[in-house]
């Protein structure tokens, strides 16, 4: 009953910031990156292994977190989450295709049918820079889960616009395309608990590192003649946002650990950190807004980099209020059902 | 990691489980009156304790149980989700006890521990006073020590059961010159010694179990000064850091019953011919609250993991502290909103319930300013986390 780190769990976060800092671009200058930087850091993380059968739900989001705190752009989420959600991972780059005109993100009433893949999705994430298609469908009603080829003739993939500009999202719609496999719900219900925790993990990491520049911008900031870091209001502020980012990530955590070790509660706990973490990474990336004042509003600093890849990671598996009402359901359901 | 119970964890949840089936119904409702309130909750702490459930991380030779301290809070927390009652001698076993371990000469903890341990005498803490909650290092009692005694004066609040305690763990100034934490001492205060008086104060919930306490030339003979003279203030930082770290996993799990009993009050009752709980926004209000409290839980274990593996309750248990009493005020204010006119319709068969919840609600309240107002928590964690400039 503890939520410590193993040592090589420690070495995997340490050495895959080490890994950010040499072969990615950086907070700084991420919305300069294009596919050249992406495929370099996808190389590099190959060759970590960081897609391998030995790596469970906390390794994953430790990584996903080191993308956060640096701003990363990769296929890592789609394909890791595949990968788990399967329980084969392999190297090849993967975006997950589940959004569809005016839906949500239910795995129930998508519109596409996967025999062949028929369907409009969006927001699908560095759709023309990966190898295959995640693609939500149904079959008889039941979502399932098909996989095609990203070079398929009958896949066509227009760019959307984005909040976040290092993220490039993408409209891909399937006329007919092969599916070169078919799996069943409990695929989808793991892809989807594993994506929200990636997609959790990575915001905890982005609005880490906008608290940790927010206190030291308090600390060093002085306007009428004293720092504005040792005003009670600030203080108060900023302690919030530490305790709110603090729990978000244990969390994210918790859950990881549960799933790894297929507890009872894992099956609700992806939901509770994906809505938990949606609102607790907004709150800590405003916190850090208010603390920074006007210097943030400038398109130069890059907290405002930060805030948008919180809000799209937010979005994505599910945002509070989606979560919310399935916790809410969940619940009621819980006493619905006749006892014995 | 460790999340998953142990094989000998589940013994012992077994274990617990059968000893609340068979020995709780005896105490589970406890009366109102406070005298006969007070009886029932020593006799169920006693009868807990020659179980082996309370006290069972303390050393032996005090009258513990020496097992590792992960067994006490598995066993607070079966004693949480069974509804138990509290424990008669909750600061003497939150607060005072774990000081004297600490603290203590071998001698004044042979003579006070074992008592704690099985209620045959209550602990009472004299903290704060009237002109020092907060600011607890501006307290004014004072100490004068004399050949072999302290004499005491001064006036404490928020003493909670002392109209039952044999002893009180007094905070007290012994230095007058000098850096005002440092000029503070520990005192073990006979309550039945000549210059104690005792008066209860009713609480906002209408019961008073605290108490005001006035101290007038009281002689504590030295023997029970607790630590070494001036060493106060760090003994009580020690001891409400070690409350904070260690009482959420049993509270969340307390908070738990209450969401469990609020969702199926909410799904009992109707309003305009319809099941609250069939409303989605009642779901989602419920649903907010349930994740407030999964996420205590998942915390503490992050904070108290350090502690059980060897580290000490450090600053992060004013996180804990923040979250725990944000949670408690959602879940208390959530069913105000939940149960709604219900709560107004004066239905007989309904009022202990609506009792229950409004109860709850009052004494919510409380939760953001005992142990540490939040303000004060939120201060810990500007200094000692975050390292930001004093005011």
């Amino acid at each position: 009953m503890d939520l410590e780190l193993t040592e090589e769990q420690t070495w995997l976060s340490e050495s895959l910031t080490t890994l950010l800092q040499r072969e990615w671009t950086g907070a700084e200058t991420a919305y300069a990156a294009g596919p050249a930087e992406r495929d370099r850091l996808w190389a590099a993380l190959v060759d970590f292994g960081l897609f391998s059968e030995e790596l469970g739900a906390i390794e994953l989001c430790l990584a996903a977190r080191a993308f956060g705190a640096h701003l990363a752009a990769s296929p890592f989420l789609g394909s890791a989450a595949l990968g788990f959600a399967t329980g084969f991972p392999d190297n090849a780059r993967v975006s997950v295709a589940w959004l569809e005109p005016g839906g949500g993100w239910s795995s129930s009433g998508t519109l596409t049918s996967v025999r062949p893949v028929d369907g409009r999705k969006l927001a699908v994430e560095l759709a023309a820079e990966v190898d295959r298609f995640a693609v939500l469908g149904s079959v008889d009603g039941a979502p399932a889960l098909a996989l095609v080829r990203a070079d398929d003739r009958r896949v066509t993939i227009e760019p959307q616009p984005t909040l976040d500009a290092s993220l490039p999202q993408h409209a891909v719609s399937f006329s007919g395309a092969d599916a070169e496999s078919v799996m069943d719900g409990d695929v989808v219900a793991r892809l989807a608990a594993i994506g929200a925790l990636l997609a959790a993990a990575e915001s905890v990491g982005a609005a880490g590192r906008m608290l940790d520049d927010a206190r030291a911008y308090a600390a060093e900031r002085r306007q009428f003649g004293r720092t504005i870091g040792s005003n009670q209001a600030l203080r108060h502020l900023l302690a919030d946002m530490y305790v709110r980012h603090s729990s978000a990530w244990s969390t994210v955590l918790y859950a990881a650990a549960a799933f790894d070790d297929e507890l009872p509660d894992a099956g609700h706990t992806p939901a509770v950190a994906k809505a938990y973490v949606a609102r607790a990474a907004r709150e800590v990336a405003h916190g850090a807004l208010q603390v920074f004042g006007g210097i943030a509003f400038t398109e130069e600093h890059q907290a405002h980099r930060f805030l948008r890849r919180i809000i799209v990671r937010e979005q994505q598996f599910g945002d509070a209020i989606h979560h919310e009402r399935e916790l809410g359901r969940a619940l009621a359901a819980a006493i619905a059902t006749p006892v014995g | 990691m460790r999340l998953r119970a142990s094989s000998a964890d589940q013994t012992l949840q077994d274990e617990v489980r059968a000893f609340l089936a068979e020995v709780l119904p005896t105490y589970a409702d406890v009366p109102r009156a406070l005298d006969d309130k007070m009886d029932t909750l020593r006799a169920w702490q006693a009868a807990c304790y020659d179980a082996g459930y309370v006290g069972r991380a303390w050393p032996s030779e005090f009258g513990g149980g020496s097992r590792p301290a992960v067994e006490q809070i598995i066993v607070d927390q079966e004693l949480a989700a069974a509804g138990a009652p509290e424990f008669a001698n909750v600061v003497g076993l939150g607060v005072l006890g774990p000081s004297l371990l600490r603290f203590g000469t071998d001698v004044q903890r042979q003579r006070y521990i074992p008592p704690i341990l099985s209620a045959k005498e209550i602990w009472c803490q004299g903290f704060s006073e009237p002109e020092a909650g907060s600011d607890l290092a501006s307290l004014r009692a004072r100490a004068v020590e004399h050949e072999d005694h302290f004499v005491l004066s001064g006036q404490k609040t928020w003493v909670s059961w002392g109209q039952y305690a044999r002893w009180c763990g007094v905070l007290a100034r012994t230095e007058q010159t000098g850096p005002r934490h440092r000029g503070i001492s520990m005192l073990i205060v006979d309550m039945a010694a000549p210059g104690v008086e005792v008066r209860p104060m009713t609480q906002i919930t209408g019961h008073a179990e605290f108490c005001e306490l006035f101290l007038d030339d009281v002689i504590v003979p030295k023997d029970q000064l607790l630590g070494a003279r001036g060493e106060g203030w760090k003994i009580a930082m020690y001891t409400l850091g070690h409350e904070r770290g260690t009482a959420a996993l049993p509270r969340q799990v307390k908070l738990r019953t209450w969401l469990d009993r609020l969702v199926r009050e909410a799904g009992r009752r109707e309003l305009d011919g319809r099941a609250l709980l069939a409303d989605p926004e009642t779901q989602r209000a419920l649903a907010r609250s349930f994740i407030d409290i999964e996420v205590l839980r998942h915390h503490a274990y992050r904070t108290v993991g350090e502690y059980l593996s060897g580290g000490s309750v450090g600053p992060d248990s004013s996180g804990v502290k923040l979250l725990m009493g944000e949670a408690e005020q959602r879940l208390a204010a959530t069913a105000l909103d939940v149960l709604g006119p219900t709560l107004q319709h004066g239905d007989p068969a309904e009022t202990a319930e609506n009792e229950f919840w409004h109860e709850t609600y009052l004494y919510s309240r409380a939760a953001t300013v005992y142990g540490g107002t939040q303000q004060i928590q939120r201060n810990i964690i500007a200094d000692r986390i975050l390292a930001l400039p004093q005011e």
